[in-house]
């Protein structure tokens, strides 16, 4: 074993390079108003009951909200998830989303 | 696009880390406070008005946060020079260890295991989420040092690496709550030159080889993939990593029966390595009887009673992605072959062990949260995701635990004339079995022989 002044090790480190760069964040929206706004549901921990009260909420406060709800793409989570994320990138584009809000982590 | 994650109060940290490996370090997050699973519907419908959708609106329309990457060190860098103890003290101060101490990884000792790998030290076997760094040949050796493992046992790391970054298997997963383990299994011509245990004690450390190997398994998940505890690691208790289990393949040539790596697909004569997470299981203890009609109720039982909620927890077992895997000890297993192939058993068992339809369905989704729709044994059946076995009118009726009888996985090993057994089972949704076969370097024999004089 490597051994230098003594007792000594001269070590590298455990980890390795990031195989991802940092990413700036899409630009956010002027308003709600009027907006797209798709659900994804990875069929965890009570989605089904959060996303009713979401919808309920911003279409009190914004006006012409259209909403895609999760059973457009299928679950982000399970023995379909990697086709299931495969296929969002199309799917938000031809649906014409504004924007989108995932869920339950948990 | 603009998004919002929603997350659990409890899960916040781990988005935080998770979301910097996706390369979005100020991915925006929005809180769902406490957990959802103990709130009544009233104090749910509070806490999301009270505080998620303000996050949700905020998210898609503040803001965004400025940040900055880290520089990390080149991979063949020096980063410390010191003695043993000061070593380790860095390494576990730094969250590089896992609380035992490390054989210090220079470069000198990284060189004796790159030698048993004809791929460059800088080749790139994949990506590992959550922390999305590049698993390496030379980050392969640094933690094979750094577990104990012998520089011979390089070709089975390697081999060990690439299950875990095929996307099949699903290392992101690693880190979920119920803080399942994975097991290796092993098969080939490399447990006798290596010297694994596979027979007494097959589960228990005391083995250099299936020890370390386990150990370089859980170094390799904190380090590269990153899944550390109070971090992306959420297992709410968790275990210690297992050892790596060997199969006893004199047992398995004598009854002429395949091993799990032949079941897996691997070509016959070369070793191979099956990796497969499961969140418990349990030892079958003192099965009687000499011949496969009295024992296999034995098995079969135990199959039904452990495919329970504490540990299926649901979501897998009805669209086919259940595969809990049975390690019959040598005499058990010979007992059954002296009249049934491995296949029969498969057979018997997805016959034989069964549960009624109502108490499936409990599991599915009486009991749950997570599967919306309150989908029947019968509407699985109608979407074609389990076969027409599970169909029918009567609550009582039996239905299988898994979807296919190959699903039943079955192993060989443990003591030899005990006529104990030992089953594993998950809840099919994660760390699904992914099979590499291990890949020698050129002079081989030559190598190793040397390596173990």
């Amino acid at each position: 074993m490597a051994q230098r002044n003594s007792n000594d090790y001269a070590v590298v480190w455990p980890r390795s390079a990031k195989a991802v760069e940092i990413k700036p964040l899409a630009k956010r929206l002027d308003t709600v108003d009027g907006k797209t706004i798709a659900f994804l549901w990875d069929d965890l921990f009570r989605g089904d009951e959060i996303w009713p009260i979401l919808k309920q909420e911003l279409s009190r406060r914004y006006a012409g909200l259209n909403f895609i709800d999760h059973d457009a793409f299928g679950s982000t989570h399970g023995d379909e998830e990697h086709r299931v994320l495969s296929e969002l990138p199309d799917k938000i584009k031809s649906m014409k989303i504004d924007a989108v809000v995932s869920g339950m982590g948990c | 696009m603009p998004t919002s994650s929603l997350c659990c109060e409890g899960f916040l940290g781990q988005a935080k880390t998770t979301s910097v490996g996706l390369g979005y370090p100020n991915l925006a997050l929005a809180t769902v406070p406490g957990h959802v699973d103990v709130q009544t519907s009233d104090e749910l419908r509070a806490n999301v008005l009270g505080t998620t959708v303000e996050h949700v609106i905020r998210n898609l329309t503040g803001e965004v946060a400025a940040v900055q990457a880290a520089a990390d060190p080149e991979p063949d860098e020096i980063v410390f020079e010191g003695s043993f103890e000061e070593v380790n003290r860095l390494f576990l101060e730094n969250g590089w260890s896992d609380g035992l101490p490390i054989v210090p990884p220079t470069k000198e000792k990284i060189a004796e295991f790159l030698a048993f790998t004809d791929l460059p030290s800088d080749h790139a076997i994949g990506k590992l989420l959550p922390d999305n760094r590049f698993a390496t040949v030379w980050n392969v050796a640094v933690n094979g040092v750094m577990a104990g493992c012998r520089p011979e046992y390089m070709p089975i790391l390697v081999a060990l690496v690439e299950a875990m970054a095929d996307p099949q298997y699903g290392v992101e997963h690693s880190g979920n709550t119920p803080g399942a383990e994975t097991l290796i299994v092993l098969n080939g011509p490399l447990i006798k030159q290596l010297r694994f245990n596979y027979e007494q004690g097959a589960l228990r450390d005391g083995f250099q080889p299936n020890t370390s190997i386990g150990r370089f398994w859980r170094l390799y998940l904190r380090n590269v993939a990153g899944f550390l505890l109070h971090l992306n690691d959420k297992g709410t208790f968790g275990n210690t990593w297992r050892v790596v289990l060997a199969e006893n393949e004199d047992s398995l040539a004598k009854m002429k029966w395949p091993t799990v790596a032949a079941d897996m697909g691997a070509p016959p004569g070369e070793s191979a390595v099956t990796i497969s997470r499961f969140t418990g299981g349990n030892v079958i203890v003192s099965v009687f009887g000499d011949s496969a009609e009295k024992v296999l109720p034995y098995l079969g039982n135990a199959l039904v009673t452990h495919s329970g909620w504490e540990l299926i927890f649901t979501v897998g077992m009805a669209t086919g992605t259940y595969r809990p895997l049975l390690v019959l000890s040598p005499l058990i297993a010979e007992t059954i072959a002296k009249t049934m192939t491995k296949q029969e058993v498969q057979n018997w068992l997805y016959e034989n062990a069964r549960m009624p339809a109502h108490l499936f369905e409990k599991y599915l989704w009486g009991w749950t949260n997570l599967v919306p729709g309150k989908r029947t044994l019968n509407d699985w059946v109608r979407l074609g995701k389990i076969p027409k076995a599970f169909a029918g009118n009567d609550p009582n009726r039996l239905v299988p635990v898994v979807t296919r009888p190959e699903h039943i996985m079955i192993a060989v090993s443990g003591d030899p004339l005990r006529s104990n057994c030992y089953l594993f089972v998950h809840n099919g949704m994660l760390g699904f079995p992914t099979t590499r076969t291990v890949k020698l370097p050129q002079e081989w024999r030559s190598k190793l022989r040397d390596a173990q004089m």
